[in-house]
């Protein structure tokens, strides 16, 4: 895949579990998986009997609808925003930790082979 | 006086004094077995007003034992004890004793009765807790702690002379249900409000907290802003503006989390809106929102700690906490990003995890009372979390890009935190009645209702389709090495440079005067030597006799003096 590619032996079981994550192939069945669950769930909206208190929750799927659409414009916004607020990272250098290193000495840094 | 009981507070105090002198071992397991013990003399507490204390004619309440108060005791003693865990390795004296005296003080305010007693444990949490930040031992963790300080002492500022006033006012300084109206009841309310983060008054927390050392940061995420919330439970239940207070905390950190690069900086963001949701319970007032906001709280604790010590582990590992430097360290870290799953998902409320049991309590509350735009507010914020820490956090540091770190797994001690507060997520999500039966009021609410369980997976789902499509058109926006500028700019940037901009003003006009007066001096002076000194016109004229005869007037007034004296 990358240039970063581990021997996979090497890895610790749980992480080899989890290499399919890095195939595009399997990332497209994930997402397909998490399109058929969504179709699912706005189905089963006709198919129990709500109880709910306001009359807006009774719309087929407003949960679904209002989850997507917020967070779609939530992210629309934020990155709008970023135009405004964005600034470098020694903005408030030396004032600010934003652009040091991590103090080495109070870390335990070590690869996962050695 | 007869003591028959220790307070609480006391015995993390007492560890912080022994703590120094115990070799370097031991002093690991007194911190892990302190909170232990202190959480089992919680639990065994009796109700009631266990402990008076006299000072300067008031009489301190030092141990006010209630349901509301062992609640937040037993967390704040759970989180000492993750916290605490997590800090094994940690060899570092300052940040150990800190962290011992700022769990005690804070588990101190909580059983405060008084507003004496309670003002002396909001200091103790401001002072103790610094040091969290400072034991970075770098410039930029200095001036951060400083501010840190500034706001969190001026904090205990207020309290106090709103306690001052208060007692002026009712002649008591007992801490409870206050109604806002006068100064004090105001100032009160503002000293709780710095520290539970207000819209404006919140930068403090997204400032310090990213700060603060690995372990520091899992240790600051669960006292102070709880305590506030808290103290807000105690103080002002069911006050009105809070409900509005809460929501826009709900709202407006969420758009910056999604901006964010540092990742406990994008935590820090969310325990901002999470706070939001227990201050709207608190405004709501009502038993079902306060069981609410309690429960929230004992759930968030826990899941917060697991989200920043997972975070945490991973900068341990790599030396940052940025999204732009990680990506795709589920290889070698997998324990650690299970961990940060399960936070991810509790923050999340997912069905099964902590934050679906507590936080529909608050929701419900909204709903029950007629608040339909509070609501829906609430609503958007519980879609946007999980959109900013739930995917956000594990998919940015774990997955995503490959940034071919291979990091060793984070250390067994800390996976051992780590679990345990896993294990406390679900544990609560799944069966939450243990938790309920803690509650300061009776609960008659079921989380898992087919409507619920659906509409809030319909919620949660729709949202990750949303962060799907947005991620896989490239709309996402990526993580940026940055800084983003928040109402902290105002003090950090502006007010130093307007500072600047008035001193250079002021200074030059102040120069210009002196300036100009000593001109007008030392035209003088010249003017005067020029006539009056040895070479000039004046000087010509002076006889030496006059001098003589002036002498002569000294001498006798001399001899005056002395024969009549």
């Amino acid at each position: 895949m990358s240039k970063h590619e581990t021997d996979p032996a090497k890895l610790p079981a749980l992480g080899r579990m989890f290499l399919w994550t890095g195939n595009k192939s399997s990332v497209d069945r994930l997402v397909y998986g998490i399109y058929g669950v969504c179709a699912l769930l706005f189905l089963a909206d006709f198919f129990y009997e709500k109880h709910v208190y306001l009359a807006i929750e009774e719309v087929p799927g407003f949960y679904a609808l209002y989850g997507f659409f917020m967070c779609a414009a939530l992210v629309v916004c934020a990155r709008f925003m970023r135009i405004f607020l964005k600034r470098d990272e020694d903005y408030y250098a030396p004032y600010d930790v934003e652009s040091e290193d991590y103090p080495e000495d109070q870390l335990d840094k070590a690869t996962h082979d050695g | 006086m007869m003591v028959d009981i220790i307070p609480t507070a006391f015995l993390f105090f007492l560890a912080a004094m022994v703590a120094p002198f115990v070799p370097v071992v031991l002093r690991s397991v007194l911190l892990v077995a302190l909170p232990i013990l202190a959480g089992f003399q919680i639990w065994y507490l009796p109700e009631g007003m266990l402990l008076q204390v006299g000072f300067f004619g008031f009489e301190l309440e030092l141990m006010r034992v209630d349901p509301m108060a062992r609640i937040f005791g037993l967390v704040f003693s759970l989180a000492a004890f993750l916290g605490n865990l997590y800090a094994w390795h940690v060899r570092d004296t300052v940040q150990q004793v800190a962290a011992l005296l700022y769990a005690g003080s804070a588990i101190g305010a909580v059983f405060a009765g008084d507003l004496i007693t309670l003002f002396f444990y909001w200091e103790g949490t401001a002072i103790a807790s610094v040091f969290l930040i400072w034991a970075r031992r770098t410039e930029g963790a200095y001036h951060t702690g400083i501010r840190y300080l500034v706001v969190q002492i001026g904090s205990g500022v207020i309290l106090i002379a709103g306690a001052a006033l208060f007692y002026r006012e009712t002649g008591s300084i007992a801490f409870e249900n206050m109604t806002l109206g006068s100064l004090a009841t105001w100032l009160i309310f503002l000293s709780f409000g710095i520290k539970c983060a207000f819209p404006l008054m919140h930068n403090w927390l997204q400032d310090a907290y990213p700060a603060a050392t690995v372990t520091g940061t899992v240790i600051l995420s669960a006292f102070t802003t709880k305590l506030a919330v808290y103290a807000l439970a105690r103080g002002f239940a069911g006050t009105e503006i809070l409900i509005y207070i809460g929501a826009i905390m709900t709202l407006f950190p969420i758009f910056y989390a999604v901006i964010e690069n540092d990742l406990r900086r994008v935590l820090a963001y969310s325990l901002n809106n999470q706070l939001g949701f227990m201050v709207v319970g608190i405004g709501i007032g009502t038993e079902l929102a306060l069981n609410g906001t309690v429960a929230h709280a004992f759930a968030h604790i826990l899941y917060k700690a697991l989200l920043f010590m997972s975070v945490g582990a991973v900068l341990f590992r790599t030396g940052t906490a940025k999204g732009s430097e990680l990506g795709g360290l589920y290889r070698t870290m997998p324990l650690t990003m299970i961990f940060c799953v399960i936070g991810a998902a509790s923050i999340s409320a997912f069905p099964l995890f902590s934050g679906f049991v507590t936080k529909s309590l608050i929701l419900s509350a909204s709903a029950k009372e007629h608040y339909y735009y509070i609501w829906a507010i609430l609503l958007f914020a519980s879609a946007g979390v999980f959109h900013h820490s739930g995917i956000k956090i594990p998919y940015f540091a774990f997955f995503a890009h490959d940034s071919g770190l291979r990091p060793k797994e984070a250390p067994p001690h800390m996976l051992i935190a780590m679990g345990i507060a896993s294990f406390f997520c679900i544990a609560v999500g799944v069966y939450p009645q243990p938790l309920y039966a803690l509650l300061p009021y009776e609960v008659e609410y079921i989380s898992y209702t087919t409507t619920h369980v659906i509409t809030q997976m319909q919620l949660l789902m729709f949202s990750a389709l949303a962060f799907t499509v947005l991620m896989r058109t490239g709309i996402y926006p990526p993580e940026l090495r940055s800084v983003n500028l928040d109402s902290d700019w105002s003090y950090r940037w502006l007010l130093p440079r307007m500072i600047r901009k008035i001193a250079t003003v002021v200074a030059a006009i102040w120069n210009g005067i002196l300036s100009f007066l000593t001109q007008r001096l030392k035209n003088i002076i010249a003017g005067l030597y020029h006539s009056h000194g040895p070479e000039g016109r004046m000087a010509s004229t002076w006889p030496t006799g006059a001098m003589v005869i002036w002498i002569s007037v000294l001498l006798g007034t001399t001899l005056i003096v002395s024969f009549f004296g």
